[in-house]
């Protein structure tokens, strides 16, 4: 599936990160302390804050747009519900982050259990590599590039995915991955290069056969 | 600097994580190789793509959904009693002290010789009487490799349901769909 020809009627087309200003930070502290304290409110200005980032997280890894908003949903009660074991310890985004990547897993999780769905993504890729074929005659200009990558990037593994999408959608560090996805920097950073090192092949691959087709 | 080395930093310098020293290496070497200067170029493009997709806008209710499935949740966390509060009693609760009180009295009452030979049940030589008095026999006589079977077996169903009840709705459903997917009719 692909987000351009679907949802470029949403796309709002700003820098993810400049949605949320660090000067708010801070606020988190007495609002995440309010909604322990039952606060509907509070929690509901947490959730004005962070929704769009948790979405935008959710819909890359899931690629679905009512799917995400579903699973959107659902990572917000969970973390209304995990308020209480929430100490402190990480940042609220960062702990956020965790239940969404956890919720967009266990997703994922039950689309591979069910396989009448398998069967029916099956189909469609078998479509979406006919189109690829009509494509690679096309010549290649910097926007296809982009579909590409979205494509590709939907068939990577979820944690290499992830990983990509935190650190060029979300803009994080390598340690802020790391706090995230609770595992060490020396992995984070095994999965973000592996993860670029097989777009970049793909990107090869499609050079090669672009070039061959021109020579041909 | 080989170009093994080189293209082992090169993601490294994308992500500036190369001290100084590193990054005029790593400069020095993409100066004079255009094989790791072209890797270094793909690099790019793929950051680049990447960096350039859109923010996708949530739906305009999204937050109203939220915050109605919280306010639910928070509900529900209020009205609902504690799992193993004492009071006030579940209805589960009520049943069941009930039945024991009941079967307490009658337990009581039939030990009364008096009143059992008065009643039409229990009194030795009636129905019932006879069915324990058969079960006893039976159990009696049964071979204690048998009996531990038979009370491992109930145990472990008893067990099961225990588990089942206090698990809540939703792993009963799983557990009654994984079991269901194991069976070999359908």
């Amino acid at each position: 599936m692909r987000e351009h020809s679907l949802q470029s009627s949403q796309t709002i087309g700003i820098p993810l990160t400049n949605v949320v200003p660090s000067a708010v930070e801070q606020d988190d502290i007495l609002l995440v302390a309010a909604s322990k304290n039952g606060d509907q409110e509070a929690f509901a200005q947490l959730v004005q804050r962070y929704q769009r980032l948790v979405f935008n997280l959710v819909y890359r890894m899931l690629q679905q747009y009512e799917e995400a908003t579903e699973i959107t949903q659902e990572t917000f009660l969970a973390a209304w519900q995990g308020l209480p074991s929430f100490r402190g310890d990480a940042r609220f985004p960062t702990w956020l982050y965790r239940i969404a990547y956890n919720c967009s897993l266990k997703q994922l999780e039950l689309r591979k259990r069910d396989r009448a769905l398998q069967v029916a993504l099956e189909e469609n890729k078998t479509l979406e590599n006919a189109n690829d074929e009509q494509r690679e005659n096309a010549e290649l200009d910097a926007r296809e590039h982009q579909i590409l990558i979205q494509e590709h990037l939907s068939h990577l593994p979820a944690k290499y995915r992830i990983v990509l999408i935190l650190r060029h959608l979300q803009d994080m560090t390598y340690e802020e991955m790391a706090e995230i996805l609770t595992m060490p920097i020396g992995t984070i950073k095994t999965h973000l290069f592996r993860a670029r090192n097989l777009l970049k092949e793909r990107l090869q691959s499609l050079h090669r056969d672009s070039d061959m087709e021109y020579k041909g | 600097m080989r170009c093994k080395e080189a293209s082992q930093q090169l993601q490294l310098y994308l992500d500036n994580r190369l001290t100084i020293q590193q990054i005029r290496t790593l400069e020095a070497h993409l100066a004079s190789c255009n094989a790791c200067l072209e890797e270094l170029s793909i690099f790019e493009t793929v950051v680049k793509d990447l960096e350039t997709f859109k923010v996708v806008a949530e739906p305009d209710d999204l937050n109203e959904k939220i915050m109605r499935r919280v306010a639910i949740a928070a509900s529900q966390r209020n009205t609902s009693p504690s799992r193993f509060s004492l009071w006030p009693p579940s209805l589960l609760e009520i049943l069941v002290a009930a039945t024991l009180a009941t079967i307490a009295t009658i337990g009581t009452i039939l030990q009364q010789s008096s009143i059992r030979s008065m009643l039409p049940i229990a009194n030795g030589h009636d129905g019932l009487s006879l069915t324990y008095l058969n079960i006893l026999h039976a159990l009696m006589n049964v071979d204690s490799t048998t009996l531990i079977l038979a009370l491992w077996i109930a145990g472990t169903l008893i067990g099961v349901c225990i588990t089942l009840i206090f698990a809540g709705s939703e792993i009963r459903t799983q557990w009654f769909k994984a079991m269901m997917e194991r069976l070999p009719v359908r």
